[in-house]
């Protein structure tokens, strides 16, 4: 028996390793990324949502004891202006659900952490901003208002001067144990292009090489971690902000496209240089090539009295939809994205990814693949314990509110796929979150809308036309602010007995 | 799906059926199989393919048929029950902390068996009993944390097996039969039908869905034929091998909805959710079986048998739902199940009384991989411990047999088709009684 005792042992670690791998505690873990790290939902940056983000729920998970965020205040709104960066909820208007303005965001939280913020989620950033941008400004444009919340490089400030990869340093410089970082960029590269309408290359769409350039900048600054996990960019035009409104006529009471002669009615657009467009009377528009997309905001727009997009023919303005450009006057956002544009920011998108692919192998990091795992969902749904979840608009619970940004349920996905990269790689095998705490704790404002009365209806797809001016604001601010297109306004609010009669006839008049 | 076989039941089955004497059995034996067909059996561990020496021989090993001279009838049945079946979940689904129970439902399955012998070579047999079969009802089930998965999964069967042996030399035995099976599927679950909750953002159970087919109108036909020899007439030496069935099932989804309060959803669902029933499809390759064993008399009365038996559970490779009027997106789930051995060793102690003791034990090897299993059928490898007994006399005979069955925990923390991770646990017993009568 003696002699066969070392064989037993080996034996008995090799049995032991098995059963409990090895699992680091990881001392440190920096997210670095966007809106998407933030825990942005909702049109909106608040504790209700960040304390849901990806980075929180897999800091909890690991055991995280000193994970700090940027937290904002949740404040309802007191003004009868709706501010830009309210967050977005569920209302009945007119007895159907519309997304309506709940609240917004109120005072930072946790602004005097003597140090940078673990989660590094930068809403608007994109790719090159995570290197560039060195000083915020609360009163300047958007990332820089971003910056001064989320990196604290207001000048005269500490951290002024530092980018957000260089606050990550600070972070993993130091670190005694093992450190994870988490890097999730490039969504902002593409996403404005989609949400703005505006696709022109090189100026709201990064060209390849730009992308590649800014990806090892950031590969370039940051410290080397124990772990990294990459995640690369999901197809932007499978987002219900993008793929929800088909580009035919739909009959708002069954949701089912009109036919007109056995045939769909496409809507209407004003081409593009693809498409050139020559109207046929009485209509004003050309109707939209198979595979053109129509995004959410036109919800409204074909939605009475207005009926943007819809043939004469077909009982509608015969006026197209406004389709996205620039020109001397400056950004003019569209809801239209023409088959041409749609292929140009797929594309576009799958080089950004061989980017992410090489450069994150290249630092022997895990990769997630975002974009095929969102185009399985988009295709099947998500199942987990026999509860289904979808990428359907409002219901389908995936996403939020703002049909852009994941919801609660859709950030412990993410958590819980990022952890199962990591665990694929090895060595460390980390416990998986609690998906189904998302699943079934409800996510809802403490404020009620401030103003119910005043709520403009969102047509079949309730999306309203001033939710869209958040998400550009947030999204296109390189662009500089963008106004909204000039069209006559949806039934204005001091006539609530017309738009209650008329709430059940969106999109087609019958 | 199509050409259904339309069989004349005689009388006395269709008795059985209608007093509801039968059914389902929980999944004891190695994934849904039932192998408690005879009361002498049990006792002896269920190795007695090599000595298949009473009516139930038309069940372990219809050659045993050939070497019995007696018109014999054996009329028995077995309660199956769990002493405990239990679920803790794990992240990330149902979640650390939660935990559910299979209700301690007991199973009466029913067996009948007779041998008529035709000439000196010839015999006839005709079996009745239930050998595939599942029930697995979750305690508390609106609230139970499968629900959406299963709350209620059921598989009933019900044989006829009509066979015939020939002796064809006076140490060798061969035997070949037609086997009729019914059977029925049942599996309710609760479903949020793809939607989550507007207003609170959370997954709320929106519809129950309740599947169901009828015992007696699903059908699948299989063979099965035996061999047994012996060379001496102390030792038996048996080999049974039953063809795998097919059962084809057409039934019925009825969706029930489930209120939440708010009006807003409650009339979303209402309109879109399926009223009446609707039909539904599915099909159970059950699995094709080769049983060896040996059975030798010893001196003092003993007789030692073993037994390993080799079951074709890859065959069950799927569990597909087929909605064939698209009523809901059908459901096809890749089982991936494995062929399984099973070990099994039995002695038993006959007494110049006519008494007998019986004991024996098993090992069985389960089919299912770590990624099946869940709430519709949660199996495990298993120690089983039997021990009987009995009074024969060559005109009729009464056996008690019983099984303790040790399920190894399983645990699903790595992969699941379901998503659905966490902790099982099981024990459960047989009781088995058997009486027969030789004219």
């Amino acid at each position: 028996m003696k002699k066969k005792t070392p064989a037993f042992a080996v034996l008995g670690l090799a049995a032991s390793l098995l059963a409990s791998p090895l699992s680091a505690q990881i001392t440190e873990y920096v997210a670095l990324g966007d809106s998407l790290t933030a825990g942005f939902q909702s049109n909106c940056l608040v504790q209700r949502n960040q304390l849901n983000s990806f980075p929180a729920v897999i800091a909890r998970t690991l055991g995280i004891a000193d994970f700090q965020q940027p937290l904002v205040q949740e404040v309802p709104i007191t003004t009868p202006l709706v501010p830009p960066n309210s967050c977005l909820g569920p209302a009945i208007v007119g007895g159907a659900i519309t997304v309506v303005p709940v609240s917004t965001m109120g005072q930072p939280l946790n602004a005097l952490l003597p140090r940078p913020y673990d989660n590094l989620g930068l809403p608007g950033f994109n790719a090159a901003d995570l290197t560039q941008i060195k000083h915020g400004n609360p009163a300047g444009s958007g990332k820089e208002q971003t910056a001064a919340l989320i990196l604290r490089n207001i000048p005269g400030f500490p951290l002024d001067g530092t980018s957000a990869v260089d606050q990550a340093d600070i972070l993993l410089g130091p670190a005694s144990g093992p450190t994870l970082v988490s890097l999730w960029i490039g969504n902002n590269d593409v996403l404005g292009a989609a949400t703005s309408g505006i696709v022109v290359d090189g100026v709201t769409l990064t060209t390849a090489a730009d992308f590649e350039a800014a990806y090892t900048a950031i590969m370039d600054g940051l410290l080397p971690s124990t772990r990294l996990v990459g995640a690369n960019v999901p197809d932007v035009t499978a987002i219900p902000f993008t793929s929800t409104i088909p580009p035919v006529l739909v009959d708002p009471a069954t949701m089912q496209p009109v036919l007109i002669g056995g045939q769909p009615v496409p809507l209407l657009g004003p081409g593009d240089a693809a498409n050139p467009c020559v109207p046929t009377p009485p209509d004003l528009g050309c109707p939209l090539p198979p595979g053109t997309l129509v995004n959410l905001p036109a919800s409204s727009l074909l939605a009475p009295p207005l009926l943007l997009g819809i043939p004469k023919a077909a009982g509608g303005s015969g006026l197209p939809l406004p389709h996205g450009s620039i020109d001397a006057m400056g950004a003019h956002p569209g809801v239209l994205l023409y088959p041409d544009e749609v292929a140009l920011l797929r594309s576009r998108t799958d080089e950004y990814n061989a980017t992410i692919a090489e450069q994150i192998g290249a630092a022997g990091g895990a990769l997630w693949d975002t974009h095929g795992f969102f185009a399985d969902v988009a295709a099947h749904g998500y199942t987990i314990g026999g509860v289904t979840v979808t990428t359907s608009f409002v219901k389908g619970g995936i996403f939020s509110y703002d049909g852009v940004h994941p919801s609660n349920i859709g950030y412990a996905v993410v958590a819980d796929q990022l952890i199962q990269t990591l665990n694929a790689q090895g060595p460390d095998v980390f416990p998986r979150p609690d998906v189904a705490s998302a699943l079934f704790t409800p996510n809802v404002s403490p404020f009620a809308p401030s103003a119910p009365a005043s709520v403009e209806r969102g047509g079949a797809w309730e999306y309203t036309f001033s939710t869209w001016q958040g998400v550009l604001d947030r999204f296109a601010s390189s662009l500089g602010p963008m106004a909204l297109p000039e069209i006559p306004r949806a039934a204005p609010p001091s006539r609530p007995g017309r738009t209650t009669r008329s709430v059940s006839r969106t999109g087609v008049d019958r | 799906m199509t050409h259904r076989p339309r069989v004349a039941l005689p009388r006395v089955f269709l008795a059985l059926v209608v007093c509801g004497w039968l059914l389902a059995a929980p999944a004891t034996p190695s994934g849904f199989q039932v192998m408690t067909q005879g009361a002498r059996a049990t006792g002896m561990g269920l190795a007695f393919t090599g000595v298949a020496d009473d009516p139930s021989a038309i069940f372990y090993n219809p050659a045993g048929m050939g070497f019995q001279e007696h018109f014999s009838i054996m009329i028995g049945g077995s309660v199956l029950g769990r002493k405990k079946a239990d679920f803790e979940g794990a992240d990330p689904f149902p979640g650390d902390g939660t935990s559910g129970s299979v209700q301690k439902q007991e199973f009466v399955i029913p067996e009948l068996y007779a041998v008529v012998p035709l000439t000196s070579e010839l015999n006839f047999g005709l079996g009745v009993n239930s050998p595939y079969g599942l029930g697995l009802r979750w305690n508390d089930p609106e609230h139970w944390v499968g629900r959406f998965i299963s709350q209620n999964a059921v598989i009933k069967s019900l044989d006829v097996n009509p066979v015939f042996s020939y002796k064809l030399f006076p140490e060798l035995s061969i035997a070949a039969g037609a086997d009729l099976r019914f059977s029925k599927v049942q599996l309710e679950q609760n479903t949020n039908l793809g939607i989550v909750d507007p207003f609170g953002g959370q997954v709320r159970d929106l519809a129950h869905v309740k599947l169901n087919s009828s015992l007696t109108s699903n059908t699948g036909w299989g063979w099965n034929v035996g061999l047994l020899f012996k060379p001496i007439p102390d030792i038996g030496v048996g080999v049974a091998y039953r063809s795998k069935i097919n059962v084809d099932f057409d039934g019925t989804a009825v969706f029930t909805q489930r209120f939440t309060g708010n009006p807003a959803i409650d009339n979303l669902v209402a309109a879109q959710l399926p009223q009446g029933e609707h039909p539904v499809e599915t099909s159970i390759e059950f699995p094709a079986s080769l049983n060896m064993g040996v059975g030798i008399e010893l001196p003092a009365g003993f007789l030692l048998a073993l037994e390993a038996d080799w079951t074709e559970w890859s065959s069950f490779s799927a569990l597909n739902i087929h909605f064939p009027d698209g009523v809901a997106p059908d459901k096809d789930r890749a089982t991936l199940w494995k062929d399984s051995w099973a070990y099994r060793v039995g002695l038993e102690k006959k007494f110049a009384s006519g008494w007998a003791v019986r004991g024996g034990y098993y090992y069985d090897n389960t089919p299912q991989p770590e990624k099946d299993v869940g709430p519709i059928l949660a199996d495990n490898d298993r120690n089983v411990y039997s021990a009987g007994f009995g009074y024969n006399t060559p005109q009729w005979g009464i056996d008690v047999g019983g099984l303790y069955i040790r399920f190894k925990d399983r645990n699903v923390l790595t992969e699941s088709t379901d998503n659905f991770f966490g902790h099982y646990s099981e024990d459960a017993w047989v009781g088995t009684a058997s009486f027969r009568f030789s004219f």
